[in-house]
Protein backbone atom coordinates (compact mmCIF):
# COMPACT_ATOMS: atom_id res chain seq x y z
CA UNK A 1 0.00 0.00 0.00
CA UNK A 2 1.15 3.20 -0.87
CA UNK A 3 2.03 5.70 1.81
CA UNK A 4 3.85 8.85 2.71
CA UNK A 5 5.24 10.18 6.22
CA UNK A 6 5.43 14.10 7.01
CA UNK A 7 5.52 16.91 9.00
CA UNK A 8 2.18 17.94 10.42
CA UNK A 9 3.47 21.35 12.07
CA UNK A 10 6.51 21.65 14.40
CA UNK A 11 5.62 19.31 16.03
CA UNK A 12 3.43 16.72 14.84
CA UNK A 13 3.67 13.84 12.31
CA UNK A 14 1.14 12.84 9.74
CA UNK A 15 1.29 9.31 7.55
CA UNK A 16 -1.12 9.37 5.00
CA UNK A 17 -2.15 6.84 2.82
CA UNK A 18 -3.38 7.22 -0.63
CA UNK A 19 -6.46 4.84 -0.99
CA UNK A 20 -10.08 4.67 -0.74
CA UNK A 21 -11.02 4.46 3.17
CA UNK A 22 -11.97 0.90 3.68
CA UNK A 23 -12.01 -1.16 7.69
CA UNK A 24 -9.20 -2.92 7.41
CA UNK A 25 -7.15 0.37 6.61
CA UNK A 26 -8.72 1.80 9.83
CA UNK A 27 -8.02 -1.39 11.79
CA UNK A 28 -4.04 -0.56 10.76
CA UNK A 29 -4.09 2.81 11.39
CA UNK A 30 -5.88 1.99 14.85
CA UNK A 31 -3.07 -0.71 15.42
CA UNK A 32 -0.48 1.63 14.78
CA UNK A 33 -1.71 4.19 17.00
CA UNK A 34 -1.45 2.18 19.95
CA UNK A 35 2.18 0.82 19.36
CA UNK A 36 3.00 4.38 18.94
CA UNK A 37 1.42 5.61 22.20
CA UNK A 38 3.58 2.14 23.92
CA UNK A 39 6.85 3.33 21.65
CA UNK A 40 6.54 7.28 22.16
CA UNK A 41 4.33 6.87 26.05
CA UNK A 42 4.97 10.61 27.75
CA UNK A 43 6.55 12.49 24.79
CA UNK A 44 3.17 12.04 22.73
CA UNK A 45 0.49 14.31 23.62
CA UNK A 46 -1.98 13.44 21.47
CA UNK A 47 -3.00 11.18 17.93
CA UNK A 48 -5.86 11.15 15.72
CA UNK A 49 -6.55 8.95 13.34
CA UNK A 50 -9.00 9.80 10.39
CA UNK A 51 -10.22 8.16 7.24
CA UNK A 52 -6.69 7.72 5.84
CA UNK A 53 -4.68 8.81 7.81
CA UNK A 54 -2.66 8.89 11.18
CA UNK A 55 -1.36 12.12 12.85
CA UNK A 56 0.47 12.04 16.15
CA UNK A 57 1.51 15.40 18.06
CA UNK A 58 4.34 15.52 20.63
CA UNK A 59 5.59 17.22 23.51
CA UNK A 60 7.48 20.57 22.16
CA UNK A 61 11.62 19.74 22.52
CA UNK A 62 11.23 15.98 22.55
CA UNK A 63 10.39 14.70 18.76
CA UNK A 64 13.75 13.60 17.21
CA UNK A 65 11.57 13.51 14.00
CA UNK A 66 14.33 11.72 12.42
CA UNK A 67 13.82 8.37 14.65
CA UNK A 68 9.91 8.89 14.58
CA UNK A 69 9.71 9.48 11.10
CA UNK A 70 11.67 5.96 10.56
CA UNK A 71 9.22 3.78 13.42
CA UNK A 72 5.90 5.20 11.69
CA UNK A 73 7.79 4.25 8.17
CA UNK A 74 8.31 1.03 9.20
CA UNK A 75 4.97 0.53 11.21
CA UNK A 76 3.36 1.21 7.75
CA UNK A 77 5.01 -1.22 5.79
CA UNK A 78 3.63 -3.89 7.96
CA UNK A 79 0.03 -2.85 8.32
CA UNK A 80 -1.75 -5.75 6.64
CA UNK A 81 -0.95 -7.76 9.09
CA UNK A 82 -1.46 -5.42 12.18
CA UNK A 83 -5.32 -5.03 10.93
CA UNK A 84 -5.95 -8.85 11.03
CA UNK A 85 -4.92 -8.57 14.81
CA UNK A 86 -7.09 -5.65 15.20
CA UNK A 87 -10.37 -6.69 13.47
CA UNK A 88 -11.68 -8.91 15.86
CA UNK A 89 -11.39 -6.81 18.88
CA UNK A 90 -13.66 -4.49 17.70
CA UNK A 91 -16.87 -3.74 19.05
CA UNK A 92 -20.03 -3.51 17.33
CA UNK A 93 -22.84 -0.81 19.05
CA UNK A 94 -26.56 -0.77 18.61
CA UNK A 95 -28.36 2.68 18.45
CA UNK A 96 -32.02 2.47 18.73
CA UNK A 97 -33.69 4.81 16.46
CA UNK A 98 -37.22 6.43 16.39
CA UNK A 99 -37.45 7.19 12.78
CA UNK A 100 -40.68 9.86 12.55
CA UNK A 101 -41.34 12.99 11.27
CA UNK A 102 -42.41 14.25 14.32
CA UNK A 103 -38.88 14.15 15.17
CA UNK A 104 -37.11 14.08 11.84
CA UNK A 105 -38.07 17.28 9.58
CA UNK A 106 -35.91 15.29 6.88
CA UNK A 107 -37.73 12.02 6.53
CA UNK A 108 -40.74 12.42 3.98
CA UNK A 109 -38.44 15.02 2.38
CA UNK A 110 -35.97 12.33 1.40
CA UNK A 111 -38.19 9.72 0.39
CA UNK A 112 -39.68 12.10 -1.97
CA UNK A 113 -36.88 13.20 -3.34
CA UNK A 114 -35.11 9.77 -3.93
CA UNK A 115 -38.67 8.25 -5.05
CA UNK A 116 -38.75 5.79 -2.29
CA UNK A 117 -41.36 5.06 0.43
CA UNK A 118 -40.29 6.33 3.70
CA UNK A 119 -40.58 3.01 5.12
CA UNK A 120 -38.17 1.93 2.43
CA UNK A 121 -35.83 4.60 2.93
CA UNK A 122 -35.96 3.67 6.78
CA UNK A 123 -35.91 0.15 6.02
CA UNK A 124 -32.36 0.69 3.93
CA UNK A 125 -31.00 3.04 6.19
CA UNK A 126 -31.53 0.70 9.13
CA UNK A 127 -30.67 -2.66 7.44
CA UNK A 128 -26.50 -1.53 6.75
CA UNK A 129 -23.98 -2.31 9.59
CA UNK A 130 -21.81 0.85 9.59
CA UNK A 131 -18.30 1.48 9.80
CA UNK A 132 -16.94 4.57 12.50
CA UNK A 133 -14.22 6.19 10.02
CA UNK A 134 -13.31 9.17 12.20
CA UNK A 135 -14.30 11.33 14.73
CA UNK A 136 -14.89 15.38 14.96
CA UNK A 137 -16.65 18.11 14.40
CA UNK A 138 -17.53 17.93 18.11
CA UNK A 139 -17.36 16.17 20.94
CA UNK A 140 -18.12 12.35 20.59
CA UNK A 141 -19.73 12.95 16.87
CA UNK A 142 -18.48 10.14 14.39
CA UNK A 143 -18.45 9.72 10.93
CA UNK A 144 -20.32 6.03 9.80
CA UNK A 145 -20.20 4.70 6.48
CA UNK A 146 -20.96 3.81 4.26
CA UNK A 147 -24.89 4.47 3.60
CA UNK A 148 -26.87 3.21 0.85
CA UNK A 149 -26.57 4.56 -2.88
CA UNK A 150 -30.24 5.29 -2.64
CA UNK A 151 -30.40 7.47 0.12
CA UNK A 152 -27.10 9.83 -0.72
CA UNK A 153 -28.13 13.27 -0.22
CA UNK A 154 -26.21 16.32 -0.59
CA UNK A 155 -25.58 18.53 2.51
CA UNK A 156 -28.70 21.82 3.06
CA UNK A 157 -27.15 24.65 1.54
CA UNK A 158 -27.73 26.70 4.48
CA UNK A 159 -27.04 24.66 7.68
CA UNK A 160 -29.30 24.40 10.11
CA UNK A 161 -28.53 27.16 13.01
CA UNK A 162 -29.66 24.39 16.06
CA UNK A 163 -30.05 20.50 15.56
CA UNK A 164 -31.14 19.17 18.25
CA UNK A 165 -28.94 16.58 20.09
CA UNK A 166 -29.90 12.96 19.21
CA UNK A 167 -30.65 13.70 15.67
CA UNK A 168 -29.83 11.04 12.97
CA UNK A 169 -28.49 12.17 10.07
CA UNK A 170 -27.22 11.62 6.45
CA UNK A 171 -25.20 13.34 4.06
CA UNK A 172 -23.52 12.34 0.74
CA UNK A 173 -22.98 8.22 2.03
CA UNK A 174 -22.20 9.10 5.37
CA UNK A 175 -24.67 9.24 8.49
CA UNK A 176 -24.04 10.23 12.25
CA UNK A 177 -25.94 11.11 15.17
CA UNK A 178 -25.70 14.79 16.86
CA UNK A 179 -24.15 14.24 20.22
CA UNK A 180 -25.15 17.72 21.20
CA UNK A 181 -27.60 20.36 20.15
CA UNK A 182 -25.30 22.32 17.21
CA UNK A 183 -25.69 23.93 13.90
CA UNK A 184 -25.48 21.05 11.03
CA UNK A 185 -25.90 20.62 7.13
CA UNK A 186 -26.93 17.18 7.09
CA UNK A 187 -30.32 16.21 6.31
CA UNK A 188 -32.57 14.49 9.62
CA UNK A 189 -34.06 11.16 9.39
CA UNK A 190 -34.41 10.51 12.87
CA UNK A 191 -33.47 10.54 16.66
CA UNK A 192 -31.90 8.82 18.88
CA UNK A 193 -32.23 8.52 22.85
CA UNK A 194 -29.14 6.92 23.59
CA UNK A 195 -26.41 9.97 24.65
CA UNK A 196 -23.47 9.75 22.75
CA UNK A 197 -21.24 11.50 24.79
CA UNK A 198 -21.44 12.28 28.87
CA UNK A 199 -18.53 13.95 30.80
CA UNK A 200 -19.35 12.11 33.49
CA UNK A 201 -19.31 8.38 31.76
CA UNK A 202 -15.46 6.66 31.04
CA UNK A 203 -14.89 7.27 28.03
CA UNK A 204 -16.81 10.18 27.50
CA UNK A 205 -17.61 9.44 24.29
CA UNK A 206 -19.85 6.14 23.28
CA UNK A 207 -18.42 5.43 20.07
CA UNK A 208 -15.23 5.54 18.82
CA UNK A 209 -12.90 4.95 15.50
CA UNK A 210 -13.08 1.24 14.19
CA UNK A 211 -16.53 0.62 16.03
CA UNK A 212 -19.46 -1.24 14.09
CA UNK A 213 -22.70 0.54 14.52
CA UNK A 214 -26.01 -0.75 13.80
CA UNK A 215 -29.41 1.28 14.15
CA UNK A 216 -32.60 -0.21 15.61
CA UNK A 217 -35.79 1.07 14.05
CA UNK A 218 -37.62 1.91 17.66
CA UNK A 219 -41.94 3.09 18.35
CA UNK A 220 -42.46 5.78 19.68
CA UNK A 221 -43.51 4.40 22.52
CA UNK A 222 -40.03 2.69 23.13
CA UNK A 223 -38.52 6.06 22.03
CA UNK A 224 -40.44 8.09 25.07
CA UNK A 225 -39.65 5.49 27.88
CA UNK A 226 -35.89 5.39 26.75
CA UNK A 227 -35.74 9.40 26.65
CA UNK A 228 -37.84 9.21 29.92
CA UNK A 229 -35.14 6.89 31.76
CA UNK A 230 -32.43 8.77 30.18
CA UNK A 231 -33.74 11.89 32.02
CA UNK A 232 -34.09 10.51 35.13
CA UNK A 233 -30.68 9.69 34.97
CA UNK B 1 -13.46 30.57 50.68
CA UNK B 2 -11.74 32.57 48.69
CA UNK B 3 -13.42 34.22 45.77
CA UNK B 4 -12.89 36.46 42.64
CA UNK B 5 -16.05 38.52 41.47
CA UNK B 6 -16.09 39.54 38.10
CA UNK B 7 -17.44 42.97 37.73
CA UNK B 8 -16.79 43.40 34.47
CA UNK B 9 -16.19 40.46 31.95
CA UNK B 10 -15.29 42.54 28.87
CA UNK B 11 -15.01 40.48 25.73
CA UNK B 12 -14.54 36.80 25.60
CA UNK B 13 -13.51 36.18 29.37
CA UNK B 14 -12.60 32.59 29.87
CA UNK B 15 -10.63 30.65 31.90
CA UNK B 16 -7.74 29.07 30.10
CA UNK B 17 -4.43 27.06 31.38
CA UNK B 18 -2.16 25.12 29.12
CA UNK B 19 -4.70 23.38 27.56
CA UNK B 20 -6.60 19.67 27.29
CA UNK B 21 -4.49 17.54 26.06
CA UNK B 22 -5.25 13.41 24.65
CA UNK B 23 -8.65 13.93 23.58
CA UNK B 24 -8.65 15.06 19.96
CA UNK B 25 -9.71 11.60 19.08
CA UNK B 26 -12.53 12.59 20.80
CA UNK B 27 -13.57 15.75 18.78
CA UNK B 28 -12.40 18.21 21.81
CA UNK B 29 -10.24 20.62 20.60
CA UNK B 30 -7.01 21.25 23.06
CA UNK B 31 -7.83 24.79 24.13
CA UNK B 32 -6.04 26.65 26.45
CA UNK B 33 -4.63 30.25 26.45
CA UNK B 34 -4.00 31.77 23.24
CA UNK B 35 -0.82 33.62 24.57
CA UNK B 36 1.31 30.44 26.18
CA UNK B 37 4.25 32.47 27.27
CA UNK B 38 2.15 34.83 28.88
CA UNK B 39 0.20 32.22 30.64
CA UNK B 40 3.62 30.36 31.72
CA UNK B 41 5.32 33.34 32.89
CA UNK B 42 2.25 34.82 35.06
CA UNK B 43 1.94 31.44 36.64
CA UNK B 44 5.90 31.29 37.13
CA UNK B 45 5.75 35.06 38.76
CA UNK B 46 3.32 33.95 41.27
CA UNK B 47 5.05 30.46 41.95
CA UNK B 48 2.45 28.26 40.46
CA UNK B 49 3.45 25.26 38.10
CA UNK B 50 2.93 25.63 34.61
CA UNK B 51 -0.78 24.45 34.28
CA UNK B 52 -2.59 26.41 36.59
CA UNK B 53 -5.69 28.76 35.21
CA UNK B 54 -5.77 32.47 34.67
CA UNK B 55 -8.64 34.52 33.26
CA UNK B 56 -7.92 35.44 29.77
CA UNK B 57 -9.56 38.17 28.26
CA UNK B 58 -9.29 40.09 25.34
CA UNK B 59 -9.07 44.14 24.28
CA UNK B 60 -8.03 44.30 27.88
CA UNK B 61 -11.76 45.55 29.98
CA UNK B 62 -12.37 44.20 32.88
CA UNK B 63 -13.32 44.73 36.83
CA UNK B 64 -13.03 42.60 39.61
CA UNK B 65 -12.53 42.49 43.46
CA UNK B 66 -11.93 39.88 45.99
CA UNK B 67 -13.28 38.24 48.91
CA UNK B 68 -9.80 38.29 50.45
CA UNK B 69 -6.47 40.26 50.20
CA UNK B 70 -4.78 39.13 46.76
CA UNK B 71 -1.55 39.05 45.10
CA UNK B 72 -2.08 39.29 41.30
CA UNK B 73 -0.28 39.86 38.19
CA UNK B 74 -1.58 40.83 34.78
CA UNK B 75 0.89 39.28 31.61
CA UNK B 76 -0.13 38.97 27.38
CA UNK B 77 -0.93 42.25 25.56
CA UNK B 78 -0.42 45.05 27.73
CA UNK B 79 -2.96 46.99 30.16
CA UNK B 80 -3.53 49.66 32.89
CA UNK B 81 -4.46 48.70 35.84
CA UNK B 82 -6.68 50.82 39.04
CA UNK B 83 -6.41 49.85 42.28
CA UNK B 84 -7.97 52.91 43.93
CA UNK B 85 -6.72 55.80 43.04
CA UNK B 86 -3.29 54.40 41.94
CA UNK B 87 -2.62 53.29 38.25
CA UNK B 88 0.02 51.28 37.17
CA UNK B 89 1.37 49.34 33.97
CA UNK B 90 1.01 45.62 33.87
CA UNK B 91 3.51 42.97 34.46
CA UNK B 92 4.05 43.47 37.94
CA UNK B 93 3.15 41.60 41.05
CA UNK B 94 0.22 43.40 42.55
CA UNK B 95 -1.86 43.50 45.77
CA UNK B 96 -4.95 44.64 46.24
CA UNK B 97 -7.06 44.06 49.80
CA UNK B 98 -10.38 42.61 50.05
CA UNK B 99 -13.71 44.13 48.69
CA UNK B 100 -11.47 47.15 46.60
CA UNK B 101 -12.46 47.36 42.87
CA UNK B 102 -9.73 46.63 40.73
CA UNK B 103 -9.86 47.64 36.97
CA UNK B 104 -7.58 46.58 33.92
CA UNK B 105 -7.94 48.71 30.73
CA UNK B 106 -6.08 47.97 27.47
CA UNK B 107 -3.16 50.44 26.04
CA UNK B 108 -4.27 49.82 22.67
CA UNK B 109 -2.13 46.96 21.83
CA UNK B 110 -2.14 43.26 21.55
CA UNK B 111 -5.08 41.01 21.97
CA UNK B 112 -4.82 38.99 25.04
CA UNK B 113 -3.82 39.66 28.33
CA UNK B 114 -3.94 37.30 31.88
CA UNK B 115 -5.31 37.52 34.74
CA UNK B 116 -3.14 35.51 37.81
CA UNK B 117 -4.37 35.20 40.85
CA UNK B 118 -2.05 33.53 43.71
CA UNK B 119 -3.80 30.18 44.16
CA UNK B 120 -4.79 30.07 41.34
CA UNK B 121 -8.67 29.68 39.66
CA UNK B 122 -10.01 26.50 41.67
CA UNK B 123 -12.92 25.82 38.65
CA UNK B 124 -13.40 22.30 39.01
CA UNK B 125 -11.06 20.19 35.82
CA UNK B 126 -12.77 18.51 33.02
CA UNK B 127 -10.92 15.94 31.19
CA UNK B 128 -7.74 17.04 32.80
CA UNK B 129 -7.88 20.80 32.39
CA UNK B 130 -9.56 24.00 33.40
CA UNK B 131 -9.69 25.42 29.80
CA UNK B 132 -12.75 26.34 28.76
CA UNK B 133 -13.92 25.27 25.54
CA UNK B 134 -17.34 27.41 25.02
CA UNK B 135 -18.67 25.58 21.60
CA UNK B 136 -18.00 21.93 22.73
CA UNK B 137 -19.14 23.13 26.32
CA UNK B 138 -16.55 21.47 28.45
CA UNK B 139 -14.26 23.16 31.39
CA UNK B 140 -14.37 26.65 33.09
CA UNK B 141 -17.23 27.90 34.54
CA UNK B 142 -20.49 25.71 33.56
CA UNK B 143 -18.18 25.60 30.01
CA UNK B 144 -19.39 29.21 28.97
CA UNK B 145 -17.89 32.70 28.75
CA UNK B 146 -17.50 34.72 32.10
CA UNK B 147 -20.31 37.08 32.20
CA UNK B 148 -20.29 40.14 34.91
CA UNK B 149 -21.44 38.79 38.15
CA UNK B 150 -19.72 35.84 38.18
CA UNK B 151 -18.19 34.42 41.05
CA UNK B 152 -14.71 32.46 40.57
CA UNK B 153 -13.37 30.32 43.39
CA UNK B 154 -10.05 30.77 44.11
CA UNK B 155 -7.61 28.39 45.90
CA UNK B 156 -5.48 28.85 49.24
CA UNK B 157 -2.39 31.46 48.69
CA UNK B 158 0.65 29.57 49.72
CA UNK B 159 3.14 29.83 47.27
CA UNK B 160 5.92 32.97 47.45
CA UNK B 161 6.29 34.46 44.55
CA UNK B 162 9.45 33.89 42.09
CA UNK B 163 9.55 37.15 40.36
CA UNK B 164 8.23 40.88 40.89
CA UNK B 165 8.55 41.40 37.45
CA UNK B 166 9.01 40.38 33.91
CA UNK B 167 8.70 41.64 30.33
CA UNK B 168 6.70 40.12 27.77
CA UNK B 169 8.47 39.39 24.62
CA UNK B 170 5.37 38.51 22.24
CA UNK B 171 4.09 41.39 21.93
CA UNK B 172 6.35 43.78 19.69
CA UNK B 173 5.16 45.69 16.74
CA UNK B 174 6.34 44.97 13.77
CA UNK B 175 5.40 46.48 9.92
CA UNK B 176 5.31 42.60 8.60
CA UNK B 177 5.06 39.47 11.04
CA UNK B 178 6.93 37.05 9.45
CA UNK B 179 4.64 33.69 9.88
CA UNK B 180 7.62 31.01 9.75
CA UNK B 181 5.71 27.93 8.25
CA UNK B 182 6.02 23.87 7.62
CA UNK B 183 4.71 22.98 4.79
CA UNK B 184 2.62 19.94 4.77
CA UNK B 185 1.53 16.81 2.25
CA UNK B 186 -1.16 18.60 0.27
CA UNK B 187 1.34 22.14 -0.64
CA UNK B 188 3.35 20.32 -3.65
CA UNK B 189 0.03 18.89 -4.73
CA UNK B 190 -1.45 23.28 -4.77
CA UNK B 191 -0.91 25.03 -8.34
CA UNK B 192 2.51 26.80 -8.58
CA UNK B 193 0.89 29.95 -8.58
CA UNK B 194 -1.17 29.21 -5.56
CA UNK B 195 2.07 28.15 -3.98
CA UNK B 196 3.79 31.20 -5.23
CA UNK B 197 0.94 33.37 -3.90
CA UNK B 198 1.02 32.06 -0.38
CA UNK B 199 5.34 32.65 -0.18
CA UNK B 200 5.07 35.96 -1.66
CA UNK B 201 2.24 37.69 -1.04
CA UNK B 202 1.68 40.18 1.95
CA UNK B 203 -1.64 39.16 3.80
CA UNK B 204 -3.37 40.71 6.53
CA UNK B 205 -5.23 40.24 9.35
CA UNK B 206 -8.83 39.93 9.52
CA UNK B 207 -11.32 40.61 12.46
CA UNK B 208 -12.64 37.77 11.59
CA UNK B 209 -10.47 35.87 14.58
CA UNK B 210 -11.61 34.20 17.39
CA UNK B 211 -9.87 31.22 19.65
CA UNK B 212 -10.77 28.74 16.39
CA UNK B 213 -8.57 30.91 13.99
CA UNK B 214 -7.74 33.95 12.45
CA UNK B 215 -8.53 34.75 8.79
CA UNK B 216 -6.56 36.67 7.08
CA UNK B 217 -7.00 38.88 3.76
CA UNK B 218 -5.22 39.31 0.10
CA UNK B 219 -5.07 38.00 -2.72
CA UNK B 220 -7.03 35.04 -3.07
CA UNK B 221 -5.37 31.90 -3.23
CA UNK B 222 -6.61 28.89 -5.96
CA UNK B 223 -5.14 25.86 -4.69
CA UNK B 224 -6.26 23.81 -7.81
CA UNK B 225 -7.06 20.85 -4.74
CA UNK B 226 -10.92 20.42 -4.98
CA UNK B 227 -11.82 18.10 -2.30
CA UNK B 228 -10.33 16.03 0.60
CA UNK B 229 -11.24 13.57 3.22
CA UNK B 230 -11.15 14.88 6.73
CA UNK B 231 -8.24 14.63 8.74
CA UNK B 232 -6.46 15.95 11.87
CA UNK B 233 -5.97 19.50 11.88
CA UNK B 234 -2.66 20.98 13.54
CA UNK B 235 -2.05 23.76 15.56
CA UNK B 236 -1.55 26.93 13.52
CA UNK B 237 -2.93 24.94 10.11
CA UNK B 238 -2.95 27.27 7.08
CA UNK B 239 -6.28 26.25 5.41
CA UNK B 240 -7.54 27.22 2.90
CA UNK B 241 -11.58 27.58 1.86
CA UNK B 242 -13.22 27.73 -1.07
CA UNK B 243 -12.63 31.74 -1.11
CA UNK B 244 -8.97 31.34 -1.45
CA UNK B 245 -8.63 33.66 1.96
CA UNK B 246 -6.54 31.52 4.14
CA UNK B 247 -7.12 30.79 8.37
CA UNK B 248 -4.65 29.91 10.25
CA UNK B 249 -6.45 27.13 12.86
CA UNK B 250 -5.53 28.11 16.83
CA UNK B 251 -6.22 26.58 20.20
CA UNK B 252 -10.38 25.94 19.77
CA UNK B 253 -10.28 24.83 15.58
CA UNK B 254 -12.46 21.59 15.23
CA UNK B 255 -10.28 18.61 15.52
CA UNK B 256 -10.69 17.34 12.02
CA UNK B 257 -11.10 19.32 9.10
CA UNK B 258 -11.14 18.34 5.22
CA UNK B 259 -10.17 21.58 3.47
CA UNK B 260 -6.77 22.02 1.63
CA UNK B 261 -3.91 23.30 4.38
CA UNK B 262 -0.57 24.72 2.93
CA UNK B 263 0.93 23.55 5.88
CA UNK B 264 0.97 25.23 9.23
CA UNK B 265 2.39 27.90 10.90
CA UNK B 266 4.99 26.96 13.90
CA UNK B 267 4.38 27.25 17.29
CA UNK B 268 6.62 30.90 17.99
CA UNK B 269 5.15 32.62 15.60
CA UNK B 270 1.82 31.55 16.49
CA UNK B 271 2.07 33.15 19.28
CA UNK B 272 2.92 36.15 18.02
CA UNK B 273 -0.05 36.19 15.93
CA UNK B 274 -2.53 35.45 18.08
CA UNK B 275 -1.84 39.35 19.83
CA UNK B 276 -2.05 40.83 16.57
CA UNK B 277 -4.81 43.12 16.07
CA UNK B 278 -6.52 43.78 13.06
CA UNK B 279 -4.80 45.49 9.90
CA UNK B 280 -1.60 43.95 11.19
CA UNK B 281 0.17 42.91 7.88
CA UNK B 282 2.03 38.78 7.77
CA UNK B 283 4.21 37.05 5.47
CA UNK B 284 3.98 33.53 5.43
CA UNK B 285 7.77 32.10 4.62
CA UNK B 286 8.33 27.92 4.39
CA UNK B 287 10.71 26.69 6.49
CA UNK B 288 12.55 22.67 6.75
CA UNK B 289 10.78 21.18 9.72
CA UNK B 290 14.41 21.12 10.98
CA UNK B 291 14.70 25.18 11.09
CA UNK B 292 10.97 24.45 12.85
CA UNK B 293 13.00 22.20 15.56
CA UNK B 294 15.50 24.21 16.23
CA UNK B 295 13.53 27.64 16.19
CA UNK B 296 11.35 25.73 18.83
CA UNK B 297 14.37 24.91 21.21
CA UNK B 298 15.23 28.64 21.22
CA UNK B 299 11.95 29.86 22.51
CA UNK B 300 11.76 27.40 25.01
CA UNK B 301 15.68 27.81 25.82
CA UNK B 302 14.83 31.56 26.03
CA UNK B 303 11.80 31.48 28.09
CA UNK B 304 13.56 29.03 30.97
CA UNK B 305 16.34 31.66 30.72
CA UNK B 306 13.84 34.52 31.40
CA UNK B 307 12.37 32.46 34.45
CA UNK B 308 15.07 31.37 35.91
Amino acid sequence: MAFAVGPAGNLGLRLVFSKTPEPSLTYGLLSIQAAAKQAFSDSLIDSIVGYTTLTLFFRPLVLDRERAQRWLEEQAEQIGSLADALATSCRTVTLPVLYHPSVAPDLEWLAEHQNLSVDNVIERHSKTPYFAYATGFAPGFCYLGTVDERLATPRLSTPRANVPAGAVAVADRQTAVYPCASPGGWRLIGACPTPLFDLHSDPAALLSVGDTVKFEPISMDDFRTLQARQDKA
Amino acid sequence: MRTLGLIRSGIACTIQDSGRMGHQQNGIPPGGAMDMYALRMGQHCLGHSDNQAALEFAYGDLAFETSHPCRFIVTGAPTIISIGHSERDSGRIEETPAHQVVTIKSCGQGIYSYLHVAGGFNTPPELGSRSTSPRERIGGLEGRHLRDGDTLPLGAQINQPNLEYLSNPAVRQRDVLPLRFVPGFQFDAFLDAARQTINSHVFSVTPRANRMGIALDGEPVDTGVVSLLSEATCYGAIQIPPDGKPIILLNDRQTVGGYPKAGAVISADCQRLVQARPGQRVKLVAITPQEADRITWLEHHYLETKLS
